[in-house]
């Protein structure tokens, strides 16, 4: 009756919050596997031990369907549903790797690349970077054109900083504030490009309702939100 | 580059601040903690964290933690820098001297709910087995006693009957003089969160609290109740439950007497507690008395959670027994998304309950009293022990005054700011002759020892912590303790210096010995602990892994019933008049925790740096007093100076602070009545005055003493 709050497990991540119920069997990439109706397909992947690559899902927080990343394919189904916000079926047939989903992933990583610090690819150790090693790329082939290399770093907070340069807009933040702490502080604001994480009132973290809970920095996964204890000598955008 | 540090190693202990009790992932980089990720398996914060636990833990390294024992003659002497068996040898000599000058009963020792069940336990051996007397009492005299006397005499067991995830099987849940989002913040998360999925929300506190009025969050009925009027609301309360027949009689009469209840009816429905009569008398709506009454009965679910509101009164205790009543009258206990739980400050106030730190009761609240009960201690630690409760802390520090106690062993304690009457405290403590302080920091309570002795933080020792829902869970070393020894270690050292031999190899066999002398531990022990991550006592043979609801068929009492107690109002002697006319409250804000030892180390003092009074505009402006200005709050007690912040948290005739900072001196303010049953201080009711002053007298002479530093320079 708590799954989604007692089944999470320490170190694993199975993207959508576990649920109770009557299970439904369906076989991803030829793994059998048994997982409670109202599942995701991400999660019974992971369960099967295929896990998919996601940016903007996590199991503490409801599925988004943002980032496309988690792509898959279902046999019978034209397309390439997202796995997060796909529910599993009786006798469902998943796909996650194929040559089009690599294509499908790689594009979308080369964009997120496009706009991401190049210093600070090689070395990480984010989810992101974990998503990067998975699907196998590091590199796009953008022209540095548009991306958010200026704007400005709000270290205005004395326990986290936030790098926008570093920030991919999946929500995850907002997201946590509003659903796991209850305290509304974060919101998306701006369209398209020019859309970014703003606090409160677009003021500063310090400034703004935020409570410091830390649950926006737990979750952010690509360190654009994080702690300033792990930097020696102050932080620095690569 | 700016990639972080990678942690390189990560240990799953407990968050030492409030009594939620979150599991934490201490990530160390070369030995040093580098950041406290919540972990995803407590069952208390599923991954949650708030931010105390989760980013101010610089404390434990702060460069004013005392890391060599210190040790003087006098009080007026500067501190001597000593090794620790100097330090040790020159503490039980002390304690002894006193004892062979003034008598046995002479000395005692206080523990601290921020000290593991481990730590706790040992001291109240310490007192019983080594000093040879009950003068053991621990902080929960100050809080959570009333919780203990209250809940104990209706439902049998003074604990929270829940676990927190019930909460999300409820649908009304009441919220009585407690504060979750700054209190409890990752209790108030799993609250707020049972709100948005439709649950209905009754508060009763004297300020609009979060919990009241926030973004997607709105009480359902906000009692804005005068300052200590609890036992009249609660009564009235009742008044209505009994009155518009909305008890659960098929409950009362399966699960209690049915002549009590009616005894009790009798005295709820009596026309002195109607809402008609009572609403006028607390400030509120008698109508807002009816629709808390009618939503509580109606449920389905009802959950109480309750806070120092409840008990730091004149009738806390009273108080407590009428959420008990109350909760049986309507049958809101024995299953998921009901039940009566009090929010415990501390991260180990339940521990320190548990585990016999109190003058009349062994672990279990087992009495000294009883034959028996002595034999099993007496067998195991094999020495007589006294059959004569002890000392109360408030009564050690009158027995202090009167010359018949003399030194005392405190343990992680800062009575002198933490304790009700400053003035008092202070000329108890300097009639003492020898007095050993166990902490971390020197505090108020230093200025008047003859011993310090350095002690760990929680993330330097092993052990456990017993959390507000009942729940044991493992602290774990995660770096070396600063200052040598782990605290268990050291009081372990004191008693062999008393001449009272013992050993243990480590802090799991403490546990052991916990689990063999006191019941509902029982089937605890690190193995278990490590294997299952956490277990909510009763934890034995019929519960192995713990128990998450109590009370489920019937009441740990004699006859196995819950049973309905008289609850009288009876106003607090503390009361307003021409030259104290204001009442004075006091709670607790997120960012910082109790006296602040910790939190005021950290950079946690940038959101509150200093204690404010807030002040509705109107007593404000009658009085003179802008926004921001330094004000004078005097009650029959004593006097302070604090800024006064306008508020329209609180109602007119209400003044309101929180009491983190030691400058402020809260407590010189507040009054020295206590509970009837338990001694626990009325901090929530003191009449005061507020007066507009220049500035703090305090802050003249730094500023002055700064500017002449400055020429001199």
């Amino acid at each position: 009756m708590w799954a989604e709050l007692r089944e999470l497990r320490d170190g694993i991540d199975t993207g959508t919050p576990p649920r109770d119920g009557p299970n439904v069997t369906l076989t991803v990439d030829g793994v059998e596997v048994s997982v409670p109706a109202g599942t995701s397909i991400m999660l019974a992947a992971a369960k099967a031990g295929r896990s998919v690559p996601k940016l903007c899902a996590t199991d503490m927080l409801e599925a988004f369907g943002s980032c496309r990343v988690c792509l898959v394919e279902i046999e019978g189904r034209s397309g390439f549903p997202a796995s997060c916000t796909s529910l599993v079926a009786d006798s469902m047939v998943v796909r996650t790797q194929s040559d089009d989903l690599q294509r499908l992933r790689k594009g979308v990583i080369e964009l997120y690349l496009s706009d991401f610090p190049s210093g600070d690819i090689p070395g990480g150790w984010s989810e992101f970077h974990t998503v990067l090693d998975q699907v196998g790329v590091k590199t796009h082939p953008y022209a540095p054109i548009d991306n958010h290399m200026d704007a400005p770093i709000d270290s205005s907070n004395p326990y986290f900083l936030f790098d926008p340069a570093k920030c991919i807009v999946c929500s995850r933040c907002v997201r946590a504030c509003a659903d796991i702490q209850g305290t509304f502080a974060l919101t998306i604001d701006g369209r398209g490009f020019r859309s970014k994480v703003a606090a409160g009132m677009d003021e500063t973290f310090f400034e703004s309702p935020c409570v410091s809970c830390g649950a926006c920095v737990q979750t952010c996964p690509t360190q654009a939100l994080i702690e300033k204890s792990l930097f020696v000598g102050g932080y620095s955008r690569g | 580059m700016a990639n972080p540090i990678k942690p390189d190693n990560s240990v799953v202990t407990t968050c030492a601040y409030c009594g939620v009790g979150c599991g934490f992932k201490a990530e160390t980089y070369e030995g040093r903690v580098v950041r406290m990720i919540p972990w995803k398996e407590g069952k208390a914060n599923h991954g949650h964290s708030c931010i105390k636990g989760r980013f101010a833990f610089d404390y434990y390294i702060s460069p004013e933690r005392v890391l060599t024992p210190l040790i003087r003659t006098t009080i007026d002497e500067p501190w001597r820098s000593v090794g620790w068996p100097e330090a040790i040898e020159y503490a039980a000599k002390g304690l002894r001297r006193v004892q062979e000058k003034f008598g046995r009963t002479s000395v005692g020792a206080v523990s601290s709910s921020r000290c593991t069940n481990e730590e706790i336990f040992l001291t109240q051996k310490f007192a019983r087995a080594v000093l040879g007397n009950n003068n053991i009492d621990n902080c929960a005299r100050i809080c959570h006693s009333p919780t203990q006397f209250g809940l104990s005499a209706t439902v049998g067991w003074g604990a929270a009957s829940q676990h927190f995830d019930s909460i999300l099987q409820a649908d009304v849940i009441m919220v009585v003089g407690a504060n979750p989002t700054e209190g409890h913040p990752v209790f108030g998360s799993l609250m707020k969160r049972r709100i948005r999925q439709g649950a209905k929300l009754i508060v009763l506190d004297p300020r609009q609290t979060e919990s009241v009025k926030s973004p997607h969050l709105k009480a359902d009925v906000h009692l804005p109740l005068r300052p200590g009027t609890n036992v009249a609301v609660l009564d009235s309360i009742s008044h209505v439950v009994v009155r518009e027949n909305l008890y659960a009689e098929d409950f009362i009469r399966a699960r209690c007497e049915w002549h009590e209840f009616e005894n009790w009816a009798a005295l709820v429905g009596s026309d002195q507690y109607a809402p008609e009569v009572i609403g006028p008398l607390a400030g509120i709506d008698p109508q807002d008395i009816r629709k808390a009454a009618r939503l509580y009965a109606g449920g389905p679910n009802s959950a109480i959670y309750y806070g120092l509101g409840v008990t730091e009164h004149s009738q806390g205790s009273t108080g407590v027994m009428c959420l008990g009543n109350l909760a049986l009258a309507c049958g809101m206990l024995g299953r998921e998304g009901v039940g009566v739980n009090p929010l415990r400050g501390q991260g180990n106030v339940q521990g320190g309950s548990c585990l016999g730190s109190w003058p009349h009761v062994f672990s279990g609240y087992r009495f000294v009293t009883d034959d028996a009960v002595r034999a099993s201690f007496e067998k195991d630690w094999g020495v007589t022990l006294d059959s004569e409760p002890g000392l109360r802390l408030p009564n050690m520090f009158d027995a202090a005054l009167t010359g018949h106690f003399r030194g005392m062993y405190i343990m992680g304690e800062d009575p002198v700011q933490s304790d009700p009457n400053q003035n008092h405290i202070v000329e108890a403590m300097r009639r003492m002759e020898f007095v050993i302080l166990h902490d971390l920091f020197l505090n108020e309570t230093s200025k008047y020892a003859h011993v310090f002795l350095p002690g760990s933080s929680s993330l330097e020792k092993d052990g456990t912590f017993t959390s507000a829902e009942r729940r044991v869970n493992r602290v774990r070393k995660v770096v070396e303790p600063m200052a040598g020894y782990q605290d268990w270690e050291i009081v372990v050292m004191l008693m062999n210096a008393m001449g009272y031999p013992a050993e243990y190899s480590n802090a799991g066999e403490i546990l052991d010995e916990i689990a063999r002398l006191s019941p509902a531990y029982q089937g605890l022990s690190f193995a278990l602990l490590d294997r299952v991550g956490s277990a909510q006592w009763p934890c034995n043979e019929s519960a192995p892994e713990g128990t998450e609801v109590l009370h489920t068929k019937s009441f740990p009492r004699a006859n196995g019933r819950g049973t309905f107690m008289l609850t009288e109002y009876v106003p607090t002697a503390e009361r307003t008049s021409d030259r104290f006319p204001l009442l004075l409250t006091t709670g607790r804000i997120l960012t910082q925790y109790n006296v602040g030892t910790q939190t005021r180390r950290t950079p946690n003092t940038r959101w509150h740096s200093e204690d404010r009074l807030e002040i509705s505009r109107e007593d404000a402006e009658a009085r003179g007093i802008r926004d921001g200005e330094w004000v004078q709050l005097t009650s029959r007690f004593g006097t302070t100076k604090l800024r006064a912040q306008f508020s329209t948290r609180v109602n007119a005739g209400v003044v309101y602070t929180t009491f983190h900072h030691a400058k402020s001196r809260v407590n010189r303010v507040t009054s020295d009545l206590s509970d009837w049953a338990t001694n626990c201080p009325e901090y929530k009711v003191t009449a005061v005055e507020v007066t507009r002053v220049e500035q703090a007298s305090e802050t003249a002479t730094a500023k002055r003493k700064k500017q002449k530093a400055l020429e001199m320079a």
